[in-house]
């Protein structure tokens, strides 16, 4: 029999836990935390002396609270001192953040990415000369406590090796190590699917907070999909899991990235659009693409129209597919299948009549993404935080304050 | 099913001769978008002014909450919590967005007018709805696109703590972007807990974000049906023909 936790491992998850509440909630008293945690008074105040002495939080006097008596004070997270590197590695973008406890972005800084194959040295390169300057811009008491990155791909759990990513045009990449050591902060580099790390994001800060069971769908060149059941990321078990894009709505349709036909992303993708459009090849790629079809068929373009209207019939097939199998409480479309789902709503919803099971589209929410463009950077921020919520002050003495 | 926050029964109306709304029942339900489609002359706006007060109805009964209600006057539907948007959006040019959010309630101290507190009220309610489109809230509203200035009548209806929220076709004359933009805010409304009702004429919209789609044809209810259970095509016959299948108005 496995003995009980032991004292220090149940302070440690009580220090986890109430950070947590910090880092998600933004500021809040310590009245409300010990009715949240349902812990008793002293305990929440010996844990948040531990985590002010460690520079991750402080205490403040509220503004005003109106009410008599004494006030209690309210514990906020050091957003300025402790930070995180994201990284997003799209397949039209590359970004970086500097994200400060309690998920303020602090910095940011974006650049194309030209489709071309994909040299991990040389992304690596700018990659980690865009966080050098970053770093050269802040305070000398601040603190990096974790980095992380989201690419668009299938990424191995475990070791951030990037296994496909053909809209990347790369397989079987070192990316966690290579970025890790161009880095040189001497912390790892957690890495996951960029839809996957987008559906965290908008369970924890977006549109999906409080909603235990969702799926997120993320358009790019291709399809991602993040699947959150009961409160989990559902990740399969090497870690490919929620790769919607590649489930196959038209078996001998249209040719895709990963060498089948007919999957959701070969009907839906950006191509997919663009060519029904007769846009392809077009000089404006990605977002801007999508955009402009969906303008046009807004002024009244036919043939804009009917794209869309097409996209949207195979958008609507492949949700009814996944509601029917899961009974999500939310379904999110983000990147841009946020103006494809927009500008198609009718196709789309008519597919669900059709087919989705009544019981399970009774009470399903359609959302658009909350945090839009910044979904996959602010997910890839919550992963390099997810160590220091599980044991805060391991993590801090070890990043060297 | 709960109780809705809104609910017409019966209603007529008639202007001189001509009957323009027949028995018409229609209801709106806290957190729930209703929208309200029809051709155009079925209805729509004449069902939503008797709502908001501005005609009189010839017979029917209203009922906000579950209680029969009496609506002489906009002021009255204004009291109950009702906050109509209209296409051409009662808004002042020459004011900043500030100065129309509090248009004739303004807050004051004393004998001045608390310019910081209606400040920090209008600050907070913008970001209480996520809108990070406007720059600065004093702004003159005469620099707003179209889509910034739904976004300040709409968050207008919310300061206020308006219940019920109609929204005369609100994208109507909106570019995709701020289309876009307006149908999120239509979204977040009824998610924080507001009866929303969209007028609108484009079925992506009423598809996008409604929960409930009332179908008026020629003056009279054809149907009220939950979006999830329909198609588009099926909305589309109910709008032109008054009925689709089992639904609708029989014959």
């Amino acid at each position: 029999m496995r003995a009980g936790p032991s004292q220090e491992d149940i302070r440690r998850h009580n220090l986890g836990a109430l950070l947590r509440h910090v880092h998600l909630g933004g500021p809040i008293s310590r009245a409300e935390l010990t009715a949240k945690m349902g812990l008793n008074r002293s305990t929440i105040m010996a844990l948040t002396s531990d985590l002010t002495a460690a520079g991750l939080v402080r205490e403040e006097l509220p503004r005003e609270t109106g009410r008599a008596g004494r006030p209690s004070l309210v514990v906020r997270p050091e957003s300025s001192r402790v930070y995180v590197f994201a990284f997003d590695v799209g397949p039209d973008r590359l970004a970086v953040a500097r994200v400060g406890l309690g998920g303020v972005i602090l910095d940011r800084k974006e650049t194309v990415r030209r489709r071309g194959p994909f040299v991990v040295g040389e992304l690596t390169g700018t990659l980690a000369g865009f966080a050098r300057q970053m770093r050269r811009r802040t305070r000398d008491d601040t603190v990096c406590v974790g980095v992380a990155a989201a690419v668009s791909g299938g990424v191995r759990k475990g070791d951030g090796v990037i296994r496909f990513g053909p809209n990347l045009l790369t397989e079987d990449v070192p990316f966690g190590e290579e970025l890790g050591r161009r880095l040189g902060l001497g912390l790892p580099v957690s890495v996951g699917n960029d839809a996957n790390l987008a559906a965290l994001a908008e369970h924890s800060r977006g549109v999906g907070v409080a909603v235990k069971d969702l799926i997120y769908l993320h358009g790019d060149v291709g399809i991602g999909g993040g699947i959150i059941a009961g409160n989990h990321l559902l990740g399969g078990h090497d870690g490919y899991g929620g790769e919607v894009g590649h489930m196959v709505v038209n078996p001998g349709g249209r040719a895709c990235g990963c060498g089948s036909r007919g999957c959701l992303e070969a009907e839906v993708g950006e191509r997919a659009l663009l060519e029904s459009a007769g846009r392809f090849p077009a000089d404006q790629r990605g977002r801007e693409a999508v955009r402009a079809v969906v303008e046009a068929a807004d002024r009244g373009d036919i043939v804009a129209q009917e794209a869309l209207k097409r996209v949207g019939d195979w958008l609507g097939l492949g949700v009814a597919n996944l509601i029917n199998i899961f009974n999500p409480e939310m379904v999110i479309f983000g990147g841009i299948l946020r103006e494809i789902y927009l500008g198609s709503a009718a196709q789309v919803r008519s597919r669900l009549a059709l087919h989705a099971m009544a019981p399970q589209r009774e009470r399903l929410r359609l959302r658009t993404s909350a945090l839009a463009d910044d979904a996959t950077l602010v997910g890839a921020a919550e992963l390099a935080f997810a160590h220091v919520l599980a044991d805060p002050l391991e993590v801090l003495a070890r990043a060297g304050t | 099913m709960t109780t809705p926050l809104l609910e017409v029964r019966g209603i007529d109306k008639s202007f001189g001769p001509v009957q323009v709304l027949h028995d018409v029942a229609f209801s709106a339900h806290a957190g729930e978008v209703t929208a309200l489609v029809g051709d155009n002359g079925a209805g729509k706006s004449t069902l939503v002014k008797c709502v908001g007060g501005i005609y009189p109805i010839d017979s029917g009964d209203i009922l906000f909450d579950g209680k029969p209600v009496q609506v002489h006057g906009p002021r009255d539907a204004g009291t109950l919590g009702i906050e109509i948007v209209y296409q051409d959006l009662a808004l002042c040019d020459n004011l900043d967005i500030v100065q129309n959010m509090f248009l004739g309630r303004e807050r004051r101290r004393g004998l001045v007018l608390d310019e910081a507190s209606m400040e920090e009220m209008a600050q907070e309610t913008l970001s209480g709805l996520s809108v990070r489109t406007v720059k600065s809230i004093r702004q003159q509203v005469s620099s707003l696109s179209g889509g910034q200035r739904q976004t300040v009548a709409i968050a207008k209806a919310v300061l206020w703590n308006s219940k019920v929220v109609i929204l005369d076709e609100p994208t109507a004359a909106l570019g995709v972007a701020q289309t876009a933009q307006v149908l999120e805010l239509v979204r977040r409304l009824a998610d924080k807990g507001l009866a929303v009702v969209l007028i609108s004429h484009n079925m992506n919209d009423v598809f996008a974000v409604s929960d409930r789609i009332a179908a008026l044809y020629l003056g009279r209810m054809a149907a009220r049906v939950k979006t999830a259970d329909v198609t588009h095509a099926q909305v589309v016959e109910l709008i032109t023909s008054g009925r689709s299948g089992d639904l609708g108005i029989m014959p």
